[in-house]
C-alpha cells in the first residue's frame, strides 16, 4: 500500500476553507472588539513554553499536554489553555501596572486527546482575565461579559450554570475523613458518579447532616432550592459564606437584568483544585459539551510569586461556530478587468479605498472576465 | 413542538431488561425491539426517541450528546471512560470482571495469585484499558492483546497466558477449563446522562430519572420478595 501521509493531516486537527475561515475570523473579530470595548487589552503569548509553567495551572494532567524537548534537553509544551501563561506574564512583565488589570486573548490551544474521542486537538480559545480584584463586582463583571458575548455572537438558546467550588470544599473539609476518603468522594462528585458517591457514603458510614449535605451537593440545582438549603443552616462555616457570596453575585446579575441567563448548579466544579470561588459553564441547545467556562482562581498568581485574586473565562470558537452553524457571508466585490494593467490597477485601488474588495483580472479577454466574475460571485468592472 | 428526549438502549440481553424496566417505569415501550432492523423508535406524543445501539457504543452516543440518556453496563463504562454522568445503578445485568487462567497454570502457581501474576504475562481481553489499569496497579508490566470475542479461546490456542473478561455464571470458564483467580469489580447496568443535557434539559430529564429509579427499586424489591 502506498503511504499517503503527505496528503493527509493527523486526527484532531483540521483545515479551514475560505468560507469557513471567513466565518471564523468574522466572529473572532467581533468578540475581540467587544472585549476591547469593555476595557480588556489583548496580549499574545508564545505558542509553547516550559512544561513547568503549565504545571502551575489547570490541566496539570501530563497526558493532555503536547510535550517536546529542546536542544538543551528542556521539556517544552504547547499551551493547553491561556490563563496560566497570562498569570506568568502578569507576575513578571506586568507587575507594576495599576490594578485591576483587564486582559484578553484569542489563541490556538493544544490538547492531546485519544483520536477516537472525536475531539479537536487544536482549537481556538477566546477569553478574558480580570486580575487584582477579589470582590463580588469582579465576578459579576466577568459573568455579565460572558452572557453579553454569547448574545452578541447570536447564540439564541443558552444558559450559564453557576456553581461555587468553595461550598463543596467547605463540606468536604468538615467530613472529618482520612485524606484518601475525601479524595474518593471528591472524584465521585467531580465526575458526577452518583452510584459511586452513594457507595462511598455507605462505605464511610456517613450519616445525618454529612450525608444530606453530600447528596445535596451532588444533585441540588435551581436558585430557590439552593438558597433554601443555605437557609436551613447547619452548613460548615466556609460553605455557608461561599453560598452567601454566590447569592450576592446572583442578585446583582438579576438586578442587571441578566438573571434569565443563569441557573444555580452546585455540581459544577470544573477544575476543582485550581478554582477557588465562583465557577460557571455555558451550555447551548444542541451542543453536547460546554460552550464556555470560567471562574475565580485566587491561588494561581501566587504560584508565580505575585499573590493576586483573579477571575476569567474562555470560550471555544469552534464550538461557537458549530452552534451558530454559520458559513460566513457571501463574498462581495468587483473583478476589475481591462486591456491596460496600470489602469485597472489604479481603478482597483480606488474601489478598495471605498472599502469594497477589488480583485484583479489577470488577462484581457472580456468574455473570460465575465465568466470568471459570475463564477466567483463578483461584479465585473470593465476599464477601457 | 415538544422537545424530544433521546435514550440510547443497548442491543442484546441488557436491551431486553431495559425494555421491561421502561415498561415498569411507565415509559413508552410498545413496538420497541432491540433485535430488529429498525434502530430508531420515536414516540412524538410522549416526547421520546429511542436509539438502539451496540452496548459498547452507548457511552459514545451519550458523551457527544447524540443521546441525552443511555443505559450501559459498568464494564463498558469502565473501559470507555467517557465523560458522562453516572446517575443510577439499575441493578440488572449483573456480571463480574475477572482475571482467569487455564487450570494447569493455576496448579503450577500452587493456587497463589502472587505466583501467577508475574511481569511479562500475555493478557487477552476485550477490555484493554481495564486490564492495563489492573496490572498497572499490581506493578506488573504485561502485554495486552485486544480481542473482539471468544476470549476463552486465547489461552488454549497459546495466544495468551491469562484473560481478563466478564463472567456471569462462570459456565463458559468451566467449559474451557479456566479458573477465575481475581475479581476486579462487579458490574451492573447504569443510567448515564450527557453532561450538558443533564443541566440544560434537567426539567425534562428529572421525571424520567425518577421513574426509572422507582422502577429499578421495585424490580429489586420483587426479586428479594421472590427469593
Amino acid at each position: 500500500m502506498e503511504y499517503r501521509a503527505k496528503l493527509i493531516i493527523p486526527e484532531g486537527v483540521r483545515d479551514l476553507l475560505p468560507e469557513e475561515a471567513r466565518a471564523f475570523r468574522k466572529i473572532e473579530r467581533r468578540i475581540m472588539d467587544f472585549f476591547v470595548k469593555w476595557g480588556y487589552e489583548e496580549v499574545i503569548t508564545p505558542t509553547f513554553e516550559f512544561l513547568e509553567t503549565f504545571q502551575q495551572g489547570a490541566l496539570r494532567d501530563q497526558e493532555s499536554l503536547y510535550k517536546f524537548i529542546d536542544r538543551r534537553g528542556k521539556i517544552l509544551a504547547l499551551r493547553p489553555e491561556m490563563t496560566t501563561p497570562i498569570a506568568r506574564l502578569v507576575a513578571t512583565s506586568l507587575r507594576n501596572r495599576p490594578l485591576p488589570l483587564r486582559l484578553c486573548y484569542s489563541a490556538r490551544v493544544f490538547r492531546y486527546e485519544l483520536p477516537q474521542k472525536g475531539r479537536w486537538q487544536e482549537f481556538q480559545q477566546l477569553g478574558v482575565e480580570l486580575l487584582g480584584d477579589g470582590g463580588k463586582a469582579a465576578d459579576v463583571e466577568v459573568l455579565a461579559l460572558a452572557i453579553e458575548v454569547l448574545l452578541l455572537a447570536g447564540v439564541r438558546d443558552f444558559r450559564l450554570g453557576l456553581g461555587q467550588v468553595a461550598v463543596t470544599k467547605g463540606v468536604l473539609a468538615a467530613l472529618e475523613l482520612p485524606e484518601e476518603g475525601v479524595e474518593e468522594i471528591k472524584g465521585a462528585l467531580l465526575t458526577k458518579n452518583l452510584v459511586k458517591l452513594n457507595s462511598l457514603i455507605e462505605h464511610y458510614g456517613l450519616k445525618g447532616q454529612k450525608r444530606k449535605q453530600l447528596e445535596a451537593l451532588a444533585t441540588l440545582r435551581g436558585e430557590k432550592e439552593v438558597l433554601a438549603w443555605a437557609r436551613e443552616g447547619g452548613l460548615p462555616e466556609g460553605a455557608a459564606s461561599a453560598l452567601a457570596r454566590l447569592e450576592e453575585v446572583w442578585r446583582e446579575l438579576v438586578a442587571c437584568g441578566l438573571g434569565n441567563w443563569v441557573f444555580f448548579d452546585l455540581g459544577i466544579l470544573r477544575d476543582f483544585d485550581y478554582y477557588t470561588g465562583i465557577v460557571f459553564e455555558g451550555y447551548a441547545e444542541g451542543l453536547g459539551a460546554p460552550l464556555c467556562g470560567g471562574g475565580r482562581y485566587d491561588g494561581l498568581l501566587e504560584r508565580f510569586g505575585y499573590p493576586l485574586p483573579a477571575v476569567g473565562f474562555a470560550l471555544g470558537l469552534e464550538r461557537l461556530l458549530m452552534v451558530l452553524g454559520e458559513r460566513g457571508e457571501e463574498r462581495k466585490g468587483f473583478l476589475v478587468a481591462g486591456p491596460s494593467f496600470p489602469e485597472i490597477s489604479a481603478r482597483a485601488r480606488e474601489v478598495r479605498a471605498s472599502g469594497v474588495p477589488a480583485v484583479l483580472f489577470l488577462g484581457e479577454d472580456r468574455a473570460l472576465a465575465e465568466e470568471q466574475a459570475r463564477k466567483r460571485g463578483l461584479s465585473l468592472l470593465w476599464v477601457e | 413542538m415538544k422537545k424530544m428526549l433521546t435514550l440510547a438502549i443497548p442491543k442484546g440481553k441488557l436491551g431486553e431488561e431495559t425494555l421491561s424496566l421502561l415498561k415498569r417505569a411507565g415509559l413508552p415501550w410498545e413496538g420497541v425491539a432491540t433485535e430488529d432492523r429498525q434502530l430508531i423508535f420515536t414516540f412524538p406524543r410522549e416526547g421520546f426517541t429511542y436509539l438502539i445501539c451496540r452496548p459498547v457504543d452507548v457511552p459514545t452516543y451519550v458523551e457527544h450528546g447524540a443521546a441525552d440518556l443511555g443505559i450501559a453496563g459498568k464494564d463498558v463504562l469502565a473501559e470507555a471512560r467517557a465523560d458522562v454522568f453516572e446517575l443510577l445503578d439499575l441493578g440488572f445485568g449483573f456480571c463480574r470482571m475477572v482475571v482467569a487462567v487455564p487450570r494447569q497454570r493455576w496448579e503450577e502457581a500452587r493456587g497463589k495469585v502472587e505466583n501467577l501474576l508475574v511481569a511479562g504475562l500475555r493478557v487477552a481481553t476485550k477490555y484493554p484499558r481495564v486490564a492495563a489499569e489492573f496490572f498497572h496497579r499490581q506493578g506488573k508490566p504485561v502485554e495486552i492483546i485486544k480481542l473482539y470475542g471468544n476470549i476463552e479461546l486465547a489461552p488454549q490456542a497459546g495466544l495468551a497466558d491469562v484473560i481478563v473478561d466478564i463472567v456471569s455464571t462462570g459456565r463458559t470458564l468451566k467449559e474451557n477449563n479456566l479458573v477465575e483467580v481475581v475479581s476486579i469489580f462487579s458490574s451492573t447496568a447504569r443510567l448515564i446522562a450527557n453532561r450538558v443535557s443533564y443541566r440544560m434539559a434537567y426539567n425534562l430529564l428529572e421525571p424520567v430519572i425518577e421513574a426509572l429509579k422507582k422502577a429499578a427499586e421495585e424490580r429489586r424489591d420483587n426479586l428479594v420478595a421472590r427469593s
